[in-house]
């Protein structure tokens, strides 16, 4: 077989979502010889077409995943596909996560702990702040810990947003503007957003900070190489301690070797741990990273309480920001619950939400149709409003990614997520739908309902920690007894609290540039 | 970096659908394919009747907005292209036709056993009953892809055809406000 061989660069990443495009960017940018390697399609801003249908395009590769377990993960819906990843059509609602999400098994006896704390990390959540630009209002915001503001005033208050407030004023529970990684007015050459709800099928204009507007442009303007359609098909290592790089398939299906001193796997969680188990050989029997057999375990979500009501007041559901209005993480305190529910919770009111899709406004009553289904349509595209509670899911070493039955494309098995709500998430759930029922109540609605669970936001998979045994990474996101091998992106996350991921994301990656740049021979030899 | 918010990309494949008519391909949409009388490639033509007076009694305006020839071009397409629901629904593209197919088959067996017609010849109130026997459960006798989740998906394609296009918008009175809109008006 012929395998192709490019010459040898600084890194190569695989991946151009949030985290391999930050790090192409920053590596490029000292001056590093960087590849990135994207699996799927070369997007540009120019491909983001307006439309609910067409933008799923950008979600996840057809038949990638085997799904188990008691309750199947909804991969396709939240995976990412080419430039950007997952990030190209996230709703870039950025909070941080809390002091107390970093060391849930030492303060509660269940979970994981963190190797790092909230204050290790917060220089680099200030930092990625200032880079990116989040709109939002620290001082309500009460929740986040210590921090720099804000540098950019936070997004209006909509008319969806008023009405759900409204409950929430009145059972005492406060709310705070969505920190959101979206401008809220001019900020670094970027516009301000138009608030016309289309975030989901990829912001174009660059008010939304995604990869495609932020560092895959800066990453390419430093000298950074990527290749889409460029399926990474093993780690090559001929070492204990050490790998040389990776092989790839290119779209007519001719394989390629990519050698580089550093390889970063940033394809999320499911991919970067399917990746170290198929890249077992004689001295990985097990997989690469996998000696202590935790490659591939405590994947962690968020299951979504999404609420849904109608109001006389008119709430332009399909304007605004798909990431929503507010917030209130009033919620949050982990323990102290009823019938043995833990875990922490965040609402985000008033998600901007259009009249078709998986999330639209159509779906949201799926037992109308015919006649009846038009008319509550032609209300509802007025008088509706939704909102969502994220709850957290605790790690759970079953909740895992194997290597399932069928092969890929290249002739290696598909990766086999296995996935089960615990009794105490499955218990926090349901007293956060009550809750969401109640607010729409105190809100004055005039009807409210919920809708079976569903998932956002994979996590873990590989997380960090102390060691082999109960880790696949330290807290940079170097493989144990691996010399030059990184993972990136929210699969390091040991806990995943009851926050969207992304600005986590951003923030490890940063802390870990720095780590790396710094420390450039420890990592090269 | 960023585009001109109010720039129109003029991108062929956008907004309209492949059909292939005599070896040439066509960009069309589903509502001109069906208008056309372009041929189907997957579906049979027993098999887009159903479809269509299925999603019709589903999302009024769908059979005219050519829900058959969407979802015969969305089967016909590469998987990763594919733009139906059912592609994020966790369902293996290698499953699809299949779905579909069988989906359609175990309607119009019902749609004899309880009314002895096809699909397509129901009236309004025989294909209002069709559609609640297998909205919530599984009727009796059912041989095909669950019946609840053969409800879910075609709706979810007549909604979308229906209520998620440019003319779906306009007709709720919902501004579009688009970006980059798709290219043709479905």
């Amino acid at each position: 077989m012929d395998r192709l061989r490019s010459d040898k660069v600084d890194a190569v990443i695989v991946g151009a979502g949030a985290a391999g495009s930050y790090f192409a960017a920053k590596l490029a940018e000292a001056g590093k010889s960087v590849v990135v390697l994207e699996a799927g399609p070369a997007w540009k801003l120019g491909d983001l077409t307006s439309s609910m249908i067409h933008g799923r395009r950008l979600k996840g590769h057809a038949g990638a995943v085997e799904l188990a377990g008691s309750n199947p993960w909804g991969y396709s819906f939240n995976a990412g596909r080419g430039f950007g990843g997952a990030a190209l059509h996230h709703y870039a609602v950025w909070p941080r996560l809390a002091a107390e999400d970093f060391n849930v098994k030492s303060a509660h006896g269940r979970g994981l702990d963190w190797p790092i704390d909230y204050d290790e990390l917060r220089p680099w959540y200030d930092r990625i702040q200032r880079e990116v630009g989040l709109a939002g209002d620290a001082k309500a915001e009460v929740w986040r810990g210590p921090g720099e503001p804000y540098p950019m005033p936070p997004h209006p208050t909509l008319a969806g947003g008023e009405v759900l407030k409204r409950g929430f004023d009145k059972l005492g529970i406060r709310t705070a503007p969505v920190p959101m990684a979206i401008n809220s007015r001019e900020y670094n050459g970027r516009p301000a957003c138009i608030y016309d709800g289309w975030c989901e099928a990829g912001c174009p204009t660059g008010a939304l900070a995604n990869p495609l507007t932020l560092h895959i442009p800066a990453a390419k303007a430093a000298g950074a190489e990527f290749k889409a359609g460029a399926r990474v098909t093993r780690i090559l290592s001929d070492a204990k301690d050490s790998v040389s790089g990776v092989e790839y398939m290119d779209e007519a299906g001719e394989r390629h070797q990519q050698l580089a001193d550093i390889v970063i796997l940033a394809a999320a969680p499911v991919e970067n741990p399917r990746l170290l188990l198929v890249s077992a050989n004689d001295d990985h029997p097990d997989g690469i990273g996998n000696a202590g057999g935790q490659v591939g375990r405590y994947f962690m979500s968020h299951p979504l309480a999404i609420m849904h009501g109608m109001f006389a007041d008119e709430t332009a559901p399909y304007a605004g920001i798909t990431g929503g209005q507010l917030t209130s993480r009033d919620g949050y305190t982990k323990d102290g619950r009823e019938e043995g529910a833990f875990g922490s919770y965040q609402w985000v009111l008033a998600t901007a939400i259009k009249p078709n899709d998986l999330s639209g406004i159509a779906t949201s009553r799926p037992d109308l149709f015919g006649a009846e289904l038009d008319v509550f349509m032609r209300r509802a595209v007025d008088h509706y409003a939704q909102m969502v509670g994220f709850v957290e899911e605790l790690p759970d070493a079953d909740n895992r990614v194997t290597l399932g039955e069928g092969k890929a494309v290249d002739g290696l098995p598909v990766a086999r997520l296995t996935h089960s709500v615990a009794p105490e998430t499955q218990a926090l759930w349901g007293q956060v739908q009550a809750e969401g029922l109640k607010i729409y109540e105190a809100a004055g609605s005039e009807a409210a309902w919920g809708q079976q669970m569903v998932f956002a936001h994979a996590m873990g998979g590989t997380i960090m920690g102390g060691s082999a045994e109960d880790s696949v990474t330290d807290s940079h996101g170097r493989v144990h007894g691996m010399q030059n091998l990184l993972v990136a992106g929210s699969g390091l996350f040991p806990t995943g609290g009851a926050v969207n991921p992304t600005y986590t994301i951003y923030a490890l990656a940063a802390r870990t540039v720095d780590n790396m740049l710094a420390h450039w021979s420890d990592y090269t030899g | 970096m960023s585009i001109d918010r109010r720039s129109v990309i003029k991108t062929a494949a956008l907004g309209a659908l492949a059909f292939t008519v005599g070896g040439k391909s066509l960009l069309l949409t589903p509502r001109q394919a069906r208008a056309d009388g372009i041929p189907l490639s997957v579906l049979s033509d027993q098999e887009a009747a159903i479809l269509s007076a299925f999603g019709e009694a589903l999302a009024p305006g769908a059979a005219e907005a050519g829900i058959a020839h969407y979802v015969d071009a969305q089967l016909a397409a590469n998987p990763d292209d594919a733009l139906f629901m059912i592609r994020y629904l966790d369902v293996p593209p290698a499953g699809w036709r299949g779905f579909y197919k069988g989906g359609l088959a175990a309607l119009e067996a019902l749609s004899q056993e309880k009314f002895g017609k096809n699909v397509a010849a129901l009236d309004g109130e025989e294909a209002v009953s069709l559609v609640r026997a297998i909205a919530a459960s599984q009727p009796d006798g059912w041989q095909g892809p669950p019946a609840p989740f053969v409800y879910f998906v075609i709706r979810g394609d007549a909604t979308d055809l229906v209520y998620g296009t440019m003319e779906g918008f306009e007709a709720l009175g919902v501004p579009y406000m688009a970006h980059i809109p798709p290219e043709t008006r479905w």
